[in-house]
């Protein structure tokens, strides 16, 4: 039985700047089914990290709702208060971005283990173990001690995927992962994504700018300038250009 | 006679890297090699180097000179194969374990990157704090207002509890910085911090850099930007794993760096005691002299003498003697010198206008002393 995990309504949100109001998503209106690979396509500026992080509470939004349901509950995100989202993403959300971010004075394991120290969801030795079975998944493990800047870009995107399964969250959000990677090391990144949805049921959505990637995800939506449609590929390409 | 005096002058050669009693860093015959499946590559052929608390130096260097691996040196995230580092008084590689050595560099250095490496799940008041949680230094209810203190200095206190996500790349490496100073280190270690960021946030930070410097803070930045090494007080050159001799980069800016390179193997160094003749009036001019350190009556440390003579073959136009403090004079031999500047017309281009300048200057001193 497939069932919703995140859904937004009539989602809005608009910037004010000192040249005039700029809307960045409107009337949003999406589904996303648990277990699901998600793309977003869209080009540079038409609203898909803006959607992200709508989808992850870190921004407010200007009207419409987004909820979250799991284990029977439904929670409105953008109803709690800063401290209970920033909770709440904790569990269930992992992030990863185009730049890893690791911290370069940790090691890769010690990297790993730092949202589970920040959340106190597993005690200091059941942390690093999973830290290590995670490196394990990513086939990294004989690395685990090695400090970021002697691994390669790959194997650091591969240490930030998981650091973003740290606190086992449902779903992971990833703003185009493969953005600084060459296109062999993307392909084994997208791989890594893939399996984690078939084996290990995890919800992901993934913007990316490349329209190549749409064929490779189980659903993929286009953004252009801050609405949605759903993706068939020459539809998508017709609606991209006329935008140009 | 002449072998006699290029013997004297090899006897005298000093080595650059002296103890220094107030030295922040300090490298000697720091040697680093990679095997690879290419064999074995010499990335630092054997760096001698002293930085002083309080200095502001910039490290330049072509992609693969070794830049990195110097800093990796400094920050001890890397070995040396051979040689020794020590910084802020402690070696930092002989008979220290990992461990002992992250502990040591939490409560000793900030370490700033090209792209920032903020936590992306956390508020930039947390990114701040995280450092002082792993170090555990200061009490856990003074940390959130250190770290407030510290984004306030950067001019983000309004965004403390934003994710980094919501705020520029500008202020991303703003936070970073804050980050950095978190534990309140002696010294800064940067490399390439602006180098994803625009003119504008790019100055901000170095005015930043500028302010920890005035504090008595040591600041090392690697960095491509010329319009950077101009502010800080040393520019150190990385060409090839050799460290330039910053006497010959000093005076020649316009060279080539495998130029630099060469004049750096071929430079003799020599130390010559306050009032003693440098250069007798009348002799031949048999190499190009540089003042490397301390003063001459004429000419201060980075500028270069009796070039005319050099380049036109005549014999010394004048007495050259140290100040009233001893000086270092490098010296190149003639035949190299001249060969490279065929080679490098900007910079010979560069010693004939200040020819030209000096000229100008002496001959208007001899009419107003007729």
């Amino acid at each position: 039985m497939t069932s919703t995990i995140l859904e937004l309504q009539n989602v809005n949100k608009t910037y004010s700047t000192a040249a005039g109001d700029f809307v960045a998503l409107k009337n949003i209106n999406l589904e996303i089914t648990a277990g699901e690979f998600l793309g977003v396509v869209g080009k540079s500026g038409a609203g898909k990290s803006t959607l992200l992080n709508m989808l992850n509470g870190v921004d407010q939004l200007t009207s419409g709702e987004v909820c979250f349901q799991a284990e029977g509950e439904r929670l409105s995100i953008h109803q709690l208060t800063e401290d209970q989202r920033a909770s709440w993403r904790g569990k269930n959300m992992g992030v990863v971005y185009q730049s890893f971010q690791l911290l370069p004075m940790l090691t890769l394991a010690e990297n790993i283990m730092l949202p589970m120290d920040l959340s106190n969801h597993f005690n200091p030795r059941k942390a690093k173990e999973r830290a290590l079975e995670l490196l394990e998944l990513m086939e990294l493990a004989e690395h685990a001690h090695k400090l970021p800047s002697f691994i390669s870009g790959g194997q650091q995107q591969r240490v930030a995927i998981a650091r973003a399964l740290a606190n086992d969250p449902p779903v992971l959000v990833a703003d185009e992962p493969t953005g600084s990677l060459d296109s062999v090391t993307a392909d084994h990144i997208f791989d890594v994504f893939s399996q984690l949805v078939e084996e290990r049921g995890k919800t992901i959505i993934m913007v990316t700018h490349d329209l190549g990637l749409a064929s490779r995800f189980s659903r993929s939506l286009t953004i252009v300038d801050g609405e949605l449609a759903e993706a068939q590929t020459e539809f998508d390409r017709t609606m991209l250009r006329r935008r140009k | 006679m002449k072998d006699a005096s290029r013997a004297k002058r090899k006897a005298d050669l000093v080595r650059d890297s002296a103890s220094h009693p107030d030295a922040m860093i300090e490298l000697r015959g720091v040697i680093k090699r990679f095997s690879n499946a290419a064999g074995v590559f010499t990335v630092l052929k054997g760096v001698d180097l002293t930085i002083k608390r309080g200095e502001f130096v910039s490290v330049v260097g072509k992609s693969g000179s070794g830049k990195s691996t110097l800093l990796n040196m400094i920050t001890g995230i890397d070995h040396p194969t051979e040689g020794q580092v020590v910084v802020n008084a402690n070696d930092i590689y002989t008979g220290v374990s990992e461990s002992q050595r992250s502990k040591w560099r939490g409560k000793n250095l900030g370490i700033v990157f090209q792209f920032f490496q903020l936590l992306p799940m956390l508020t930039l008041l947390e990114n701040v704090m995280l450092p002082m949680d792993y170090v555990n230094l200061y009490d856990f209810d003074e940390r959130p207002k250190r770290a407030l203190e510290l984004l306030k200095l950067v001019g983000l206190e309004a965004f403390a509890n934003k994710l980094p996500v919501l705020v520029s790349t500008g202020q991303q490496q703003l936070a970073a910085i804050a980050r950095a100073m978190a534990c309140d280190p002696p010294l800064l270690v940067a490399d390439e911090p602006t180098g994803n960021l625009d003119t504008r946030s790019a100055d901000t930070i170095i005015q930043l850099f500028e302010q920890f410097v005035a504090q008595g803070k040591t600041v090392v930045m690697v960095t491509h930007d010329p319009s950077l090494t101009s502010r800080t007080h040393r520019n150190i050159i990385l060409s090839d794993g050799e460290l330039i001799n910053e006497a010959i980069s000093k005076a020649l800016p316009k060279l080539r760096h495998r130029h630099m390179l060469e004049f750096t193997r071929l430079a003799q160094t020599r130390v010559y005691q306050a009032g003693e003749v440098i250069l007798a009036k009348g002799t031949e001019v048999d190499c190009f002299y540089i003042v490397k350190q301390g003063a001459l009556e004429q000419y201060q440390a980075g500028e270069f003498f009796a070039e005319t003579e050099l380049l036109r073959g005549e014999p010394s136009a004048r007495e050259v003697r140290a100040g009233k403090m001893p000086v270092e004079i490098v010296t190149l031999p003639k035949s190299d010198f001249v060969r490279v500047l065929n080679e490098s017309p900007i910079t010979a281009e560069a010693i004939e206008q200040i020819i030209q300048r000096r000229l100008a200057v002496q001959q208007a001193t001899d009419a107003f002393s007729k």
